[in-house]
């Protein structure tokens, strides 16, 4: 762990820029077909209890990183096991959102640029901004999420101006409950909203530890409404058959705005969202890894952590799928099932209930 | 410092490396379309057709001498089995770079449409990353596709811009043609309860002088391009065209209609009154009556008088509930054509399946299998119009009753 220090509304911006990234340019649950946007909120309704566990861990174990409460819960061999399969866990992640990122800029953007240039770029961004430590990264959030913030708005209002909203396409409403909540807990609880576990690694930085629930509470409900808004808005542009069959609906919608006849082709709002939230979630899946392995072999010096990593990071994104199809397939059906529910759910809640049983002991 | 000099050394490298961009193309390597023709030959090859503008030669750049003298564009044509071999291939003849972006209009033949479809075309236009959802689709009438775009045109020079702002016009302004662009038709063609309609365009007068710049020195060109009627497609191909009343009637029941004119007989005097139609509203709704579904179209148009060749009293407000209610019957005999042509068709261009998906989404995951072919033409239709005249133009009654007390 580093000597740094950040607030609570730091660490409520990293978790919006954090949440918001590569998910504004997906089509989150949209299996629920034109109930997309009830899913999305569903699943951010949802989330805030696994929060609220994630929250109850720490303060069993106030300003130490799961890392190392794991092992005071567990005992030391199974401690330490569990917190090497996490670190490996927030390496993955990282290496697939930075797929995602390169894949999507080489996609429409840059067709002839290999996808390692593009990764290997934005590594190196990540891996300065690690070295660099927590209070650069949350500095650094707090400067983007205005500019996020103002792109996401323009963004809504020239598709507004534009008058491209046909809000019967959002009808019926739940038409298939069943469907809905299946989505609701089979893809889009865990990716967003459920990612958010790897702030367990950086709530211990807090100065006033108290504000971590009210920041948390309140960064979730923002990111989850702007979510939900943004695949309505897709939804009601597009219709539920093009919003399904598009990787990138948002692109899409961009793509419809015509305001004025001059203020059109603005792929390139699409293209600063990418890369501001993107940078944002590699930077703090990899500064989470760099922490805990720090921890985990008691490193003294956590920053210079950060290049090897960022090369293992690297080289992972480039053979974690041969195809985009592979890659989007793996993040739908294998990982959220296989992966992110032990890590997020079962993990957390049992050891919650260990911290929970012992402290009644004592 | 010696890490200084690293630094610096360093950054100036950078600084050669990164003032490109890696997939860079200079301007004046680029051709760039602003049309795109799609037909098919005997063989079943696709025939593509490029219209690329002529930088130099479009008036207002500095070159400016030279327009007029050369035409605003050029095309060139090749074959392929598929669109993208087609595209690829025509770098055989062209010595520039395609860039599709500007690519504004897609036109497609007739007989593509009719025998093949659009559907297997449309996908690498959907697919491409430089071609654009917004780009707008026709189909030409009577000529080719490749013909069509090699015309030139006079107001605006580039003839891919006239055909657009014809087309934005003429929708704007008569109502009988629709704007549709890339987008709205993949929407409408995977939809189960809705079917696209696609403008068409034919050329009047002579196809061979229309192609050489002879056309753009006289008044009366010797052709010109027309926006003419509504094709509609049912899975991808298409099956029908709609002209005059039916095709207005059907912009009516979508609700796009912006202004128009419309015109009645009154007291033996033929299309003596014309109104225009200056905004509108169409509401469609589906409830399910007895059992059955029913559509239920409102239309509410407000506009002024603009032709009275009739002496009548215009200053009385019950001879204007009058002509009020003989111009809503014009409107909705209109209507009622265009469905009764959709209906036997078994063309679904309202969407009237998808108001019904929306307000009854049980009934229609019944009916959605057989909606066009079934349900739709069963459907029941009832229309109601009310149209208000709210202004009578700068004169209240017409001449004509002075000069009936001049004979007298």
């Amino acid at each position: 762990m580093e000597k740094a220090r950040i607030s609570a509304s730091q660490l409520f911006v990293l978790i919006v820029l954090f949440q918001l990234s590569n998910s504004f340019l997906l089509s989150l649950g949209i299996n629920g077909k034109q109930d997309a946007w009830l899913i999305i909120l569903i699943a951010m309704a949802i989330s805030m209890v696994l929060f609220f566990v994630y929250y109850a861990l720490y303060q069993y174990h106030p300003g130490i990183l799961p890392t190392e409460y794991i092992e005071e819960l567990i005992g030391k061999l199974l401690g330490r096991t569990l917190a090497f399969l996490y670190i490996l866990y927030f390496i993955t992640i990282a290496s697939r959102v930075l797929r995602d990122i390169g894949e999507t800029l080489v996609t429409f953007a840059y067709p002839e640029t290999p996808l390692f240039v593009m990764n290997a770029l934005m590594i190196f961004v990540v891996v300065y901004t690690v070295y660099k430590g927590i209070e650069n990264i949350a500095r650094t959030g707090e400067l983007l999420v205005v500019i996020m913030f103002l792109l996401i708005l323009s963004i809504f209002l020239l598709v507004v101006l534009t008058g491209l909203i046909d809000t019967s396409n959002l009808q019926p409403v739940l038409e298939n409950p069943s469907t809905v909540m299946k989505t609701v807990f089979t893809e889009t609880l865990y990716v967003p909203f459920g990612e958010i576990i790897i702030f367990t690694m950086i709530f211990s930085y807090l100065t006033q530890p108290k504000k971590v629930i009210k920041a948390g509470v309140l960064a979730i409900s923002v990111t989850g409404v702007i979510l939900a808004i943004t695949m309505a808005l897709n939804i009601s542009v597009l219709g539920v058959m093009l919003t399904s069959r598009s990787y990138f609906p948002m692109l899409t919608t961009i793509q419809s705005i015509e305001v004025g006849e001059f203020l059109e082709r603005l792929d390139v709002f699409f293209i600063l969202v990418l890369v501001i939230g993107g940078f944002f979630k590699v930077t703090v899946y990899t500064y989470g890894a760099v922490i805990g392995t720090a921890s985990l072999f008691k490193f003294k010096e956590p920053s210079k952590l950060a290049y090897p990593l960022g090369i293992v990071i690297l080289i992972l994104s480039m053979i974690i799928a041969s195809s985009y199809a592979e890659h989007i397939q793996e993040g739908l059906k294998v990982f959220p099932l296989y992966v992110h529910i032990p890590f997020q759910v079962i993990i957390p809640v049992s050891l919650l209930l260990i911290a929970f049983v012992k402290n009644r002991k004592k | 410092m010696n890490f200084k000099w690293i630094i610096s050394c360093f950054m100036i490298i950078c600084l050669t490396l990164l003032s490109g961009c890696w997939s860079s193309k200079e301007l004046t390597d680029l051709g760039i379309i602003s049309a795109y023709a799609l037909d098919k030959n005997e063989d079943g090859e696709y025939v593509g057709t490029f219209q690329i503008i002529n930088p130099m030669n479009v008036p207002g750049s500095l070159q400016g001498g030279a327009s007029g003298q050369r035409p605003a564009v050029t095309t060139f044509t090749e074959t392929g089995v598929n669109p993208t071999e087609l595209s690829n291939r025509a770098s055989r003849k062209i010595s520039r770079d395609l860039y599709y972006s500007h690519t504004s209009l897609l036109v497609i033949s007739e007989e593509l449409a009719r025998d093949e479809g659009l559907s297997a075309i449309l996908d690498s236009m959907e697919r491409a990353l430089e071609f654009r959802a917004t780009a707008k689709v026709v189909i030409t009438r009577g000529i080719k596709a490749g013909d069509f775009i090699k015309v030139l045109t006079g107001i605006d020079q580039i003839p891919a811009e006239n055909v657009l702002k014809t087309l934005d016009s003429t929708e704007k302004l008569y109502g009988e043609n629709i704007n549709t662009n890339l987008q709205e038709f993949i929407q409408s063609l995977t939809s189960t309860g809705k079917e696209p309609l696609v403008s068409g365009f034919s050329l009047l007068g002579d196809m061979e002088k229309g192609k050489t710049m002879e056309q753009l020195h006289s008044t009366d060109f010797d052709a010109i391009l027309e926006a003419n009627g509504l094709a509609v497609f049912k899975e991808g191909k298409l099956v029908n065209w709609l002209d005059g009343e039916k095709a207005r009637g059907t912009m009516w029941g979508l609700n796009r209609i912006h202004e128009t004119p419309v015109s009645i007989d009154w007291e033996n005097h033929k299309k003596a009154i014309a109104y225009r139609v200056i905004r509108q509203k169409t509401d469609v709704s589906a409830q399910m009556k007895d059992g059955k579904p029913a559509i239920s179209i409102t239309i509410r148009a407000e506009g002024d008088l603009r032709t009275v060749a009739v002496p009548v009293d215009v200053t009385d407000p019950h001879v204007l509930l009058a002509i009020e209610k003989a111009l809503g019957q014009e409107i909705k005999k209109e209507v009622e054509a265009a469905v009764q042509e959709a209906k036997e068709n078994k063309t679904d261009v309202f969407g009237f399946g998808e108001k019904l998906h929306q307000s009854e989404p049980d009934v229609w995951k019944k009916l959605e299998q057989e909606w066009q072919d079934v349900s739709f033409p069963e459907l029941d239709v009832d229309i109601t119009v009310e149209a208000f005249i709210r202004r009578t133009g700068v004169r209240n009654n017409p001449y004509l009753f002075d000069l009936e007390k001049k004979s007298d």
